[in-house]
């Protein structure tokens, strides 16, 4: 499935640049380099990549800016690579727009199940519901439009199949541990932060009042769900 | 002193030279009192009593020399106070007012010492009483005129005065004690805040100061406390940085190396079986140094003090459980209490896994693998604990066991062993951080294999 999707591989030591496209490429993605924050920008405006993979320390316009950058222009997946699980640059890059994160050193058999995982398409639940309606929110999973009062509303990839996923059964409670298994094919031990800051940027999309929200409400101590 | 009492702490010291001292002055002072008081009582006494006896022996003598058939009508005519014996001696004749004090009741000495015409008085004891006599010789009658006056009213007199000043002695030398225990508390109050500083430093928190003194005396004191504490902190930090920065630098050849290495393993089918021994042995390897910058990152990240934790609602149960079916002893009987199978405590989930883990791993590797993971209740915690089947640790093991590179002095005769010694002293850092605490015990059933238990507040921090 992977012949032919393009890899943009943002990342300042050569060294370590080459031997993860020599890895990536026995996975059979293929894949484009940039040694810079401006390279990165530049190549993907040429010829957008469909995965971005960003190192976050970037001499000159560092990771989250390109992350920034590349999000406001695509809604294409990007992972991100930190030095840490436990620092603020996780939360910080999920912010700026990242889909998910690996720490340095990661197996680069691990980041093609990741890129896999970010590349699956919204599942459709079944026959009937092919159009959902939550108050004002409207969802048509097979053609992966969003509206809100009528008006197309731009959510990414991961976004898109968080709400479809929540959607799936309205009104039950889902733990963040299902959701990473569901949407980003982590088990029990994914990062609970991915899920938070995801429903943290829908709420942003979806919401007319994301600090009070309607629709993608938290069910304390348990996780959350999707409601009219 | 110190040589007399070496285990004595300066407050001590400082109390018992203040009473020592407050005992001295008042002893000295009552001596000197008792000793005044006495003298002018004594002297006041003696004088009268001589003054009174001149004068009745200057009427006996007028009246014996006009009539001497009848001294003893003489002696009883006399106006004497109680306590005031008159006794008379005429031509070797004793005549007595009192029968109980009669010539012989007299000490020679003075006795005769007034018959030979000198005046006299003398104190001595007589029937168990203090006594005063004087004497004046009547030549002219020959004879002599004695009088034995009582002192005993005076003793007892000196006796309560003496118990008043004792009481008063032992009252000051009391009051001395306590000033000097508040004087030595006042002056040591300073020393409390520098002793719970060091405390404060030396479990771990590294930041702690004493506040600054406004007293001359004290300020230096505190000023080189907090010098010495800044220069502590710099220096720990220093070194925390420094592993903190080796094992940073080390991940960028790591990566470099975790992705070449998969190159060569998806050509692993094409290399010959020298190549292939050698290319196993370089994944594990690889592996294992990941683990060993792992660990260090996370353990000097402990040293400078920035660890935090990210804390959420754990379903404890299920952690275990999941931790169990990842590990190596995936089909090891979880036994979990069944009032526990629902409980919840703030934790850090990625760190209580790595935890758990940890303990399998360590039972993997030096206990012949986990033979029990339970979760009980103890009051207010919970308790994780993983028992293993291996040759248990020695008593003198049990603490050093979770220092850091030490694998204890069983494991290093397994040399097949490929742990870094780290795994265990992480352990005990993240129980730390968590509230909570960590051990090793013997099997609850009595076999031989070690317990390793994790102690939780069910409401953790």
């Amino acid at each position: 499935m992977a012949v032919g999707t393009r890899i943009l591989s943002v990342e300042d030591d050569e060294r370590i640049r080459t031997a993860v496209k020599l890895a990536l490429e026995d996975e059979g993605w293929s894949v484009e380099e940039a040694d810079t924050g401006e390279e990165a920008l530049n190549s993907f405006q040429r010829q957008p990549a469909d995965v971005v993979l960003i190192d976050i320390m970037l001499p000159g316009i560092d990771g989250f800016d390109v992350c920034r950058a590349i999000r406001r222009a695509s809604d294409v997946p990007i992972v991100m690579v930190t030095a840490r699980a436990d620092t603020h640059d996780v939360v910080a890059g999920l912010e700026a727009g990242a889909d998910d994160y690996l720490t340095k050193p990661f197996a680069p058999k691990e980041l093609s199940a990741r890129i896999r995982a970010l590349l699956r398409r919204a599942r459709a639940t079944d026959a009937t519901a092919t159009h959902l309606r939550f108050g004002e929110l409207e969802i048509i999973p097979d053609e992966g439009v969003v509206r809100r009062g009528g008006e197309e509303i731009h959510l990414t990839k991961t976004e898109f199949r968080l709400l479809v996923e929540l959607a799936s059964s309205p009104g039950r409670v889902f733990s963040r541990e299902v959701l990473l298994e569901r949407v980003w094919g982590y088990g029990y031990f994914g990062d609970g932060r991915l899920v938070d800051v995801h429903v943290r940027r829908l709420r942003t999309k979806v919401e007319a009042d994301p600090a009070n929200p309607r629709h993608v409400v938290t069910v304390r101590g348990l996780g959350y769900k999707l409601q009219a | 002193m110190r040589r007399f009492l070496p285990r004595l702490g300066l407050r001590a010291r400082i109390t018992i030279a203040f009473a020592v001292g407050a005992l001295f002055m008042s002893a000295v002072l009552a001596g000197a009192t008792i000793g005044l008081t006495r003298r002018n009582l004594l002297d006041q006494r003696e004088s009268a009593a001589t003054a009174q006896t001149y004068a009745n022996a200057q009427n006996v003598r007028n009246q014996l020399e006009s009539d001497v058939t009848d001294p003893l009508g003489v002696v009883s005519s006399l106006v004497t106070p109680t306590g005031s014996n008159p006794v008379l001696l005429l031509e070797g004749t004793w005549y007595p007012l009192n029968a109980e004090f009669s010539g012989d009741s007299l000490p020679p000495d003075l006795s005769e010492l007034v018959q030979s015409g000198q005046p006299a008085r003398m104190r001595f004891r007589y029937n168990d009483e203090t006594e005063l006599a004087v004497g004046v010789p009547l030549e002219s009658v020959n004879g002599a005129y004695f009088e034995i006056v009582s002192l005993d009213e005076l003793e007892s007199t000196l006796e309560s005065i003496s118990i008043s000043l004792l009481a008063a002695a032992l009252i000051t030398t009391l009051a001395g004690a306590a000033l000097g225990w508040w004087a030595a508390r006042r002056v040591l109050r300073p020393l409390v805040g520098i002793r719970e500083a060091a405390h404060s430093l030396a479990t771990g928190r590294l930041d702690t100061r004493v506040e600054a003194s406004a007293d001359a005396d004290l300020a230096p004191l505190a000023d080189s406390f907090n010098d010495m504490a800044a220069a502590l902190e710099e220096r720990i930090q220093r070194d925390a940085r420094f592993a903190s920065n080796v094992s940073h630098e080390l991940r960028s050849p790591l990566m470099t190396l975790s992705a070449s290495i998969e190159v060569l393993e998806n050509q692993r089918d094409d290399m010959s079986d020298r190549a292939k021994a050698a290319l196993d042995l370089m994944v594990a390897d690889i592996d294992r140094f990941r683990q060993l910058v792992e660990d260090l990152l996370e353990i000097s990240r402990f040293d400078a003090g920035v660890m935090h934790l990210d804390l959420e609602e754990v379903h404890l149960a299920e952690l275990i459980m999941q931790a169990v079916s990842t590990s190596t002893d995936a089909d090891v009987p979880v036994d979990i209490d069944a009032d526990l199978a629902g409980v919840v405590v703030k934790a850090d989930k990625r760190r209580l896994v790595r935890v758990i883990a940890n303990l399998l791993d360590n039972a993997a590797k030096y206990g012949d693998g986990a033979t029990r993971v339970q979760l009980r209740k103890d009051g207010d915690n919970v308790l994780i604990a993983v028992e293993d089947n291996g040759p248990g640790v020695p008593d003198e093991d049990r603490e050093s066991i979770f220092y850091r590179f030490n694998r204890g002095s069983l494991a290093g005769r397994r040399l097949d062993v490929d742990g870094v010694g780290l795994g265990l002293a992480l352990v005990a850092e993240h129980v730390r951080l968590h509230g909570g605490s960590v051990w090793v015990e013997d099997r609850a059933d009595g076999g031989k294999g070690s317990r390793f238990v994790i102690e939780l507040p069910a409401e953790a921090p």
